[in-house]
Formats: structure tokens, sequence, C-alpha cells
């Protein structure tokens, strides 16, 4: 590590010190509701207090609010807390910052509006295609893209159908996310070169596809979105049209 | 001399088992290529292999096809690390960080093949040395496992946590110690073990049955990695191969000192808890670099070199499988992920565990340690093409395969957000220099910890010397404070000075 990085990271030090300390005070203060000396617990009244479900939980919390303030004087004696409020002290780098912040609205959109509520192989279908074309050859303007198409695909999921009571029905956010997949691709085919973007159709369609099926049929487990667009019929003629092939 | 014999009838039993039923060899062969294949692949891991085959046969299949699928990646991709080290000086894993060192000398000076071949073996007799050790010592230490009771446990989990967290910390020890505790805070979650007392669930049901296992792994260790990996890199020039990738027997044999002290060292290294195939590489190295006469060439292109983190990294496996067996205890992160495979099947690693699955475990080990060799011997080709292949490309389909894996494991799509959640943090730790292998053994024994400190004070009616009475316990209580006071810089000082008389 050379003197640079360690003072970056000290100052990181310093700030993830107090955001630790933070927490330890939240969650000792969260673990007061917890009976301690004794009070009635889960309906067993005159217990004493090494029978209670708080003396773990208070032991590490207090370790950790210890540690987080030898970890700050550590951090503040490094000179950790000098370079603190500046952007080169933290280690600010717009690039990586575009790159993090992309990656997160990608995988957060994916993960809370689209996996359970839109059918899980036009949803990974996207992510796939996003997920190359934005980070294969680290062009910022192809990950704010990305980022942009699937924050689109979303929130619509997530403000059309933000109830549980309609994740599997109807299928207006399954075509929203269809035609925006469709139409990144045609973008990453049209504008890009090379064989991994040319293999980006491909492994966005095939690979969520076989997972999925190997995964409900082959397995018999729980897939994400049972009733989405393309599954709900390819399970319907698993079971009525092809099944009956070999069982019959 | 009785009990080695019958050791070895039983295991002789179980390998006959193993070897006559056809679909053992399905998921030997799918799961050792599929385990060489992330091993091959940088920016891909051991652990990530063993975890995502986890949430895709920990509870979906047999438990004997179970763990010949999560074993036989585990040996694979702890040997697969060695191609991108070699040819293109990328390590594939941690594990083998140390192989690029003497490696990719030799293959730029056009002895690629022998550096490969030789590789190949050493790890084969790698694992066979942890698999033997596993299969000893495991009985000894579940003997003496049968008189351990609460207070040797808690310390025991508490022991396995800091050493952990001291061992794998790349920058401060604190940090580890931190991570450490975090698993511990996240394994708080839910209702308490003894009471039933709900703790930190904030009135979602969900967390009711606390963090699930296998979506905390998968966050912890996928999900960074993910994140990390999405950026344009380099990946160097392929040294082109030349020699035929064969076993050098004299080599072999003239080494064979080094091969067998570096399988010892991987092997104890790896009975250490939560310390894995990387720090086993690393201390075989440096030992054989002070012990070898051919030292001053080691990371010139040294053959010792080679063999000796070859053989340990490999020989790492059977001797992490000894404290998760005997204690429950994971020896690395991809026995940790093992862990998640047992508790989904509803086994108890531990001094109650049936005999018959550790037999069947060093026979599953043998047979994963040969399809191995077999594979690294003659696909070989097949594995080098792959390493062509950017991170870029394979990096969002392992995101979608984390999901599903994530997803099926029971608690849907909770699950997913959970996993989101442990990905931000351990990537915001990976940011700042805290290991995540404390934190993962952490969550791991959290439970096991809590219930064995709080039912010790509750059977000695709140007496505290009840982790001082029993002998074991001293023992251990002991090394605790000798771990945490060997971190104190005043104490550091005088022992130095000590040391310096």
């Amino acid at each position: 590590m050379t003197d640079d990085e360690k003072a970056t990271l000290r100052t990181r030090d310093f700030w993830g010190a107090l955001v630790l300390m933070a927490l330890s005070l939240f969650f000792l203060w969260r673990t007061s509701f917890i009976p301690l000396f004794g009070e009635n617990r889960a309906g067993v009244s005159g217990a004493d207090w090494y029978n209670s479900a708080a003396i773990v939980p208070l032991g590490i919390w207090s370790a950790m609010f210890v540690l987080s303030v030898v970890l700050l004087v550590i951090a503040i004696r490094d000179g950790g807390a000098q370079r603190a409020f500046t952007a080169a002290g933290i280690g600010w780098d717009p690039a990586e910052a575009i790159r993090i912040a992309t990656i997160a609205i990608i995988l957060t959109f994916y993960i809370f509006g689209l996996v359970p509520r839109v059918d899980f192989i036009i949803c990974s279908g996207l992510l796939i295609t996003c997920l190359i074309f934005g980070y294969h050859g680290s062009h910022p303007r192809r990950m704010i893209m990305s980022a942009a198409t699937m924050a689109l695909a979303g929130l619509y999921a997530l403000i059309a159908h933000f109830p549980q009571a309609e994740w599997g029905k109807p299928h207006d956010d399954d075509w929203v996310s269809l035609i925006l997949w469709g139409a990144l691709t045609l973008r990453t085919i049209l504008t890009a070169k090379g064989p991994v973007i040319r293999a980006i159709p491909f492994v966005a369609a095939i690979v969520p596809l076989i997972l999925v099926s190997a995964m409900a049929f082959g397995f018999r487990q729980n897939v994400p979105n049972r009733g989405g667009l393309f599954f709900s019929k390819i399970e319907y003629h698993y079971y009525v049209t092809l099944r009956p092939l070999w069982r019959d | 001399m009785d009990f080695f014999l019958t050791q070895l009838a039983g295991f002789g039993a179980e390998f006959i088992d193993l070897i006559t039923d056809p679909v053992a060899y399905i998921y030997i062969v799918t799961s050792v290529f599929l385990g060489i294949v992330f091993g091959a692949l940088p920016g891909l891991t051991a652990t990530l292999a063993v975890t995502i085959l986890t949430g895709f046969f920990g509870n979906k299949i047999p438990l004997d096809y179970s763990l010949i699928a999560l074993l036989g990646a585990y040996v694979g991709a702890i040997y697969g690390g060695s191609y991108p080290s070699i040819l293109l000086n990328i390590p594939g894993t941690a594990a083998s960080a140390a192989t690029a060192m003497d490696g990719h000398p030799l293959a730029k000076a056009g002895r690629g093949g022998e550096a490969l071949g030789l590789t190949t073996t050493a790890s084969f007799i790698g694992t066979l040395i942890g698999t033997t050790a596993l299969l000893i010592f495991v009985w000894l230490l579940l003997l003496i496992s049968q008189s351990i009771a609460s207070p040797e446990k808690a310390l025991l989990a508490l022991f396995g946590i800091l050493l952990s967290g001291t061992l794998m910390s790349e920058d401060l020890v604190v940090k580890g110690w931190i991570a450490g505790l975090a698993g511990l805070a996240m394994a708080m979650v839910g209702l308490d073990p003894l009471l039933s007392e709900p703790r930190y669930t904030f009135g979602w049901s969900y967390l009711f049955s606390g963090f699930q296992v296998v979506p905390v792994l998968m966050g912890a260790f996928a999900i960074p990695q993910i994140i990390e990996g999405l950026r344009h890199v380099n990946t160097g020039q392929l040294v082109a191969l030349k020699g035929r990738i064969m076993p050098n027997t004299k080599a072999i044999k003239r080494h064979m000192p080094t091969i067998a002290r570096s399988g010892v060292i991987g092997t104890g290294v790896g009975a250490l808890p939560g310390v894995g195939e990387d720090v086993a590489g690393w201390v075989s190295y440096g030992v054989g670099k002070s012990v070898s006469h051919d030292g001053k060439n080691f990371g010139k292109g040294s053959l010792e070199g080679l063999l000796s983190s070859e053989t340990a990294n490999n020989a790492c496996i059977g001797g992490a499988l000894i404290p998760l067996l005997v204690l429950g205890i994971p020896g690395s992160p991809p026995a940790a992920a093992l862990m998640g495979a047992f508790k989904l099947n509803n086994i108890i690693p531990g001094p109650t565990i049936d005999p018959e699955i550790i037999l069947r475990v060093v026979a599953i080990m043998v047979l994963a340690s040969f399809t191995m060799f077999l594979m690294g011997l003659f696909t070989a080709k097949i594995f080098i093409q792959i390493l062509r292949l950017p991170q870029t490309l394979f990096l969002p389909v392992v995101m979608v395969l984390t999901t599903i894996g994530s997803f099926s494991v029971g608690g849907g799509i909770n699950d997913l957000y959970l996993m989101l959640g442990v990905g931000a943090v351990a990537y915001l730790m990976n940011l700042m220099k805290y290991p995540i292998a404390p934190l993962v053994i952490g969550v791991i024994l959290g439970g096991l910890f809590d219930e064995t400190f709080r039912r010790s004070l509750l059977l000695s009616d709140g007496d505290l010397s009840v982790f001082v009475s029993r002998p074991g316990a001293a023992i251990l209580l002991a090394l605790n404070i000798a771990l945490i006071a060997s971190q104190f810089p005043i104490l550091q000082r005088k022992f130095a000075k000590l040391r310096g008389r």
C-alpha cells in the first residue's frame, strides 16, 4: 500500500468509525427495548439477567462501540481527520463515482422493481444487455444510458404495480420492459462493434431462459414471477403440451 | 494401527459405493469442470463457485449428490486459479496469487506446459494430503469434542471469529474484529434461540426467522465481486503454451519433500477457523523461500516456489473441512458456503454428525481430486480458451445466477432484498479494506455463540467462573485473551524487547 493509498484509507476510516459509532449507539438504544433485568420476557417472569436475550447483543454493540473509538483514534492519529473534508482526501474519483452510481441504479431497480413484477426472462435479459453494453469498454455515456433504461423500466413497474396483489398480472410492465430491452439491443447492434457486443442478444436471451426453465422444471423450485408474460406460456406448454408426451 | 485400518475400511466401502454410482459421475465431472472455469476466470472465486452452487444444489437434490457438486466445485476452483496465474500473471483466485510469482516467469521462458503439468500434479497430491489428514484427525478430534460442553463451544466460536478477523485483515486487525462483530450482530436478528424474544425485527415478519445464510453468502461474496469487476480490464497478453501438459515425474520425485512440507502447512493453515487457501499458499511459499536451497530463485521461475504454493492451497481444502465437520466452525470462506448447504439440509456439523457423512466427504474429495487431475491433463486447452472471456461478459450472467439461486432457496423476494443489502455493505467494507470472511463466519457462528454462552450462564446460575473452572474452557479463554492482548501496542513492544534479549 502506497502512502497516498494509506492516507485515503485513513480518511475513509475516519468517516467509517463515525458511522460505526452512530450505529453502535443506535443499536444499543434498540437493545434497551429487550428486557434485561427481571422484567416479564416472552411470558416468563422473574428470570435473571443472564437469561436475557439482550445480554449477548449488549456485549456485541458495546464491543463494536469500543472498537470504532479505537479505529477513530488510529484514523485521527494518521491524519484522517485533517483530510476528511477534501475530495482528494476521501479518494473521490468522478469516473469511478459514475460507474458505481450507475451500477447501484441498475441493481436496485432490477431487484426491487423488476424481479418481483416483470417476467424473469425479460427483466434478466434487460439486465444482461444493460450491464454488458454499459460496462464493456468503460464508456461513461453508455453506463448512463444503461442505468436510465433500467430505471425507466423499474420505475414504470414500481409506480404502475406497487401492491403485491398486482405483481403477477397485468402484463403492461412486461411489455414496457420488453420494448426497452429491444430498443437497447437495437442501439447496441447499430452503434457498437466487437465480438462481445455481438454476443449480447444471444447471451441475454438464452441464459435467463435456460436458468429459469432448469430451476422450475429440472429442480422443481419456485422461480420469480411465475405469471410473467413469457414464463406463464412456457409453463403452460410444459405441463399441457410437452409433459404428456413422456408421461403417456 | 487398528484405528487407521478401520478408517481405511470405512473409506473404502464409501469410495466403492461412490464409484459404482453412474449418477455421481455426472455431478462430479460437471462440478469439477464448473469449478475450474470459476477458478480460471479472474473476477470469480472458489467461494463464489461454492456459494452459487449452494443456491442451485444445496437443497434441491439428495445430500450425497449436493455434497459431490459442492466439493467438486471447491477442489476444481482452487486448482483452476493457477491457469491465469501462470499464463496471464493475473491470479484467478486469491489462493493462487503466490503461484503467479514463479508460474508466469516459467511460462514466459517457454515452460508453460511443464508449469501447468506440475501445478496439476501438485494440486492433486495436495488435495490427497489434506484429505488423508481429514480422514485421520477428524476422528481423533471427534473423540475429544465429545467432552466439549456449552462454555467451550461459546469460547471456541468466539475464538474462531477473532482468529479469522486477526489473520484475514489486510489492513488493521481492528477492522477484522469489527467485521466479525458485524457478522455476530447480524446473527442476533430474529427470535432468540432460548426465549423466542424478537430482536431487531422492526415489525417485519420476514426477520423473525433471522437472516438466511445463502442470501447473506451470495450478497457478501457475489455482489462486491460483480460491482468491482464491471469495468474494462486489460487482461494482458496470454502467454502461448509451449510443451505438453504432462506430469513431470522426475521433478515431482525430486521435490517430494517440498510437496510433503507444503501439504502439511496447507492442511494446518486450513484447519484454522476462517483462514483460507490464499493464506495457506503464501505461508507455504514464505516457508519454502526461507528453508529451500533454491530460495534466492523464488519469484524468478523456481519449480519449488510453484510447488510450495500450489500444493498448499489445495491441501488447505481437507484442512478446512476438519473444524467444519468436528466443531461446526468453517475453516475457510468456501467451507462457510458448505456449512450453508449443511444447514439447508438440516444437518448440524459437530460432535453429533453422522460418521457416514464424514466418510462420504472423504470419498468425494478423493474422486474429485482424481477428476481434477485428469481434466487438468486432458482438457486444459478448453480452460485456456476460457481465459480470453472478458469479465464484463460473464459477470452479468453471474448476477442472474445469483438472483435465481438466492430466490429459490426459500425466502423468495425478501431474500433478494437481503442479498442486495448485504452486498452493498460488503462492497463498502471491501473498499475500506475490511475482510469479508470474519463477517460470514460471524453470521454462521453467531447463533451457536449466543445459545451456548447463555446456556452456560443459565446452568451456572449466572456464575461467570463457569468459563474458567473447566480446563478446556480455561484454555480457550486464555487463547481468546492472548489473541486480543497480542494486538495491544504496549504488549507488542514488550514482547519484541523480550525477543531481542
